[in-house]
């Protein structure tokens, strides 16, 4: 029970870091990525093929953040002139491609049958539950570093003007600010996080393939920043949590539904996810901790 | 400052009484019901399927329960979704290990879901039986604690490869999605048909595409005489209607879980009328089989299903056979009832139990075929069955 605890946690603090790394290109700097999962994809498979490679755990760790880096610089590149619907749209077919280059490009990724007996750091020194403690210590510990980054970012000047981007950013250009240099950098370090977390989830699950990388984990996320609140960190965190211990929860509590065919108990819990997000933003549509805007400053 | 009424020494009895509280109820656990998990797709692309195989598994733990159970205790089955996916399959696995305290996880389906799930099995030693077909499955270190039901894709391909020449195939082509079979079972259709002189090509589409005329033109370049096709019965559709769309001639052949009555209900008869089909054969009119489809009230269960029903048996005799309701006691066993050598052949749990409580040695023979396993986890032999459609109807050919 306890290991099942722990693993459910580590879970949700990788759910928690995605929820982050959305909530800084979404929420913070209004760019709308559906393409989540293609660059959770890109620092799983990067990680795993660098420590495959002999590279040491850290060294995998940082090579998909700069492979997150990378892929959004590219993805910015690619949508400089497009907004809302119409960059969701692009990004959701990134996310796609990077799935189909996964399953396809089989010398680098092993295409279908994934990547298995990706290294996991410190497990025979630890023991199975030394491990599983270790990680998530390590995994608890990146989603508050990432936290505090970004809250402390949202106070800082920068963190206003990423504010005026998503707001107006005609506005903000004609204010005085390089509207294409913050969307290009928003993206590029939330891409980065993301990278994190798949590089994060590839060594705890030992495993990765094609099929992880679904849109399914993306419209989670989605979820998660809705609940925990669009625009504040803290809220994205406690979103991302709270969006496993449902899954979780959810997947359990249908079991005791009596007189029902298990086909029907799995459909009665992809109802309850649906109605757990129409009641959110039918209630609260605003998050559990909505947006905080504080004001500048005053100069002296 | 108040102080509080909570002394060490009460602390300590607390800690105690907690302690000992779940020390009996660990006990308590031991005497309980034996629990078994399925784990199988219920949504998702193996949607069709884990309905059917989740009842399988069910049938065989209630006939077992009626029957009084086994090693004096009942057994409890817990069924819960991997969504074909290999996240949630991961999650869901992790329930059935250290909550539901499973010895058993019976029935994953998506490769993908298998290996990743396969790890979290052996490191706990809970058994894992899989009606996976990827190569690679067997050959993870799992030290035993996994068997399958599901011939693997060498076999399958070569057997492709053997009926396409039958057929008059000298220039065989495969279309086939992206699956972590595609490779291996390619390579073994090359093999069978270049060692007859003849000469194969191929090629992966993404099986997502509302319709696939490039790849069929890009097909039909290569002018084969014969067509393999790997793909799953949505995308088939769409591929068998841009064939009769093209004119093609040659033979076409397929899986047998893809051209199905599904498949035929859901196309003009003439676009499907003359594919050939092959499968995995169960051993239909054998006494395992009769007995399923009588008892589960299904009157052409699919492969899948019938590997649960085989699966869930042979861990339920597996257990009673060792007397230990481990998943260690099922690896340590589970060939002891599929294949003890001058075994007396039983077709069900209940019968294996009567010869298991008389002694005798068994030799679990199944519905999907005889189970019997090499040591890395891999079914030895299957008969396949080779169809064809004629007049709009799924025909028989032979069962080899």
């Amino acid at each position: 029970m306890l290991s099942y605890a722990i693993a459910t946690l580590v879970s949700g603090g990788v759910y928690a870091i995605l929820a982050l790394s959305l909530n800084l290109a979404w929420g913070g700097a209004g760019m709308v990525n559906l393409g989540l999962g293609g660059f959770f994809a890109i620092g799983a498979y990067a990680s795993a093929i660098a420590t495959g490679a002999g590279a040491p755990f850290a060294a995998g760790l940082a090579i998909a953040v700069v492979a997150g880096v990378l892929a959004g610089l590219v993805v910015t590149f690619a949508t400089l002139r497009l907004r809302d619907d119409y960059l969701a749209i692009v990004t959701l077919g990134f996310g796609e491609v990077i799935r189909l280059v996964a399953l396809n490009e089989r010398w680098l990724t092993n295409g279908a049958d994934g990547l298995s007996g990706i290294r996991a750091p410190l497990k025979p020194e630890l023991g199975l539950f030394g491990f599983n403690l270790f990680y998530l210590g390590l995994t608890t510990l990146a989603a508050l570093v990432i936290l505090l980054g970004l809250q402390r970012l949202d106070r800082s000047p920068y963190g206003r003007a990423l504010r005026a981007v998503r707001e107006d950013p005609e506005l903000a250009r004609f204010a005085g600010k390089n509207v294409l240099r913050f969307k290009f950098e928003a993206f590029a370090l939330s891409a980065a996080i993301a990278g994190l977390a798949g590089a994060l989830y590839a060594h705890f699950q030992s495993y990765v393939s094609p099929d992880l990388f679904a849109p399914l984990i993306t419209i989670y996320i989605f979820l998660a920043v809705t609940a925990g609140g669009v625009g504040r960190p803290l809220g994205a965190l406690v979103g991302g949590y709270a969006v496993m211990a449902f899954l979780e929860a959810a997947r359990m509590a249908v079991g005791y539904l009596p007189g029902l065919e298990p086909v029907q108990l799995a459909s009665v819990q992809g109802m309850l996810t649906g109605l757990a997000l129409l009641l959110i933003l039918r209630l609260r549509p605003q998050g559990m901790l909505p947006e905080r805007i504080r004001p500048a400053p005053a100069t002296p | 400052m108040m102080r509080t009424p909570i002394s060490r020494r009460s602390t300590l009895l607390g800690t105690l009484a907690v302690g000992a509280t779940a020390l009996a109820r660990q006990a308590i656990a031991q005497e309980g019901p034996i629990r078994l998990g399925a784990l199988v797709p219920l949504t998702g692309a193996g949607g069709p399927y884990g309905p059917n195989m989740a009842k399988a598994a069910k049938l065989v733990v209630d006939q077992v329960n009626a029957a009084g159970g086994i090693l004096g205790r009942k057994l409890e089955l817990t069924v819960v979704d991997d969504q074909s996916n290999p996240d949630a399959g991961v999650r869901a696995a992790r329930q059935l290990i250290e909550v539901n305290k499973v010895a058993a996880i019976i029935g994953t389906w998506a490769s993908s879901v298998t290996t990743a799930v396969a790890p979290l099995c052996w490191e706990s030693k809970t058994f894992l039986t899989t009606t996976s077909g990827a190569d690679s499955i067997t050959l993870l270190p799992h030290d035993g604690y996994l068997i399958r039901t599901q011939p693997n894709t060498m076999l399958q391909g070569q057997k492709f490869g053997q009926f396409a020449l039958e057929k008059g195939g000298k220039k065989v082509f495969f279309l086939s999605p992206q699956t972590p079979f595609f490779q291996s079972e390619m390579d073994a259709i090359t093999k069978v048909v270049k060692a007859a002189g003849g000469d194969t090509a191929s090629l992966v589409y993404d099986d997502q595409k509302p319709s696939y005329r490039s790849e069929i033109d890009t097909m039909l370049r290569y002018a084969p005489d014969a067509l393999i096709l790997g793909g799953y019965t949505p995308d088939t559709i769409v591929v068998l209607k841009d064939l009769f769309r093209a004119g093609f001639k040659g033979a076409k052949i397929g899986f047998g879980y893809a051209i199905n009555q599904k498949l035929l209900d859901s196309v003009p008869a003439s676009v499907a009328e003359g594919c050939y089909t092959l499968a995995p054969s169960p051993a239909e009119g054998s006494a395992a089989y009769t007995g399923l489809v009588k008892a589960i009230g299904i009157a052409n269960p699919d492969p899948y299903t019938i590997q649960v029903y085989d699966q869930t048996n042979l861990v339920v005799l597996a257990m009673a056979q060792g007397g230990e309701a481990t998943g260690t006691g099922i690896r340590n066993n589970v060939r002891k009832v599929s294949q003890a050598p001058g075994g007396a052949v039983v077709v069900n749990a209940l019968d294996g139990l009567k010869a298991i409580a008389a002694k005798q040695a068994i030799a679990y023979d199944g519905a999907s075929g005889p189970c019997k396993f090499t040591d890395r986890g891999d079914i030895q032999d299957s008969k396949f069955r080779y169809e064809q459609v004629q007049g709009g109807k799924i025909t028989l050919l032979k069962i080899d």
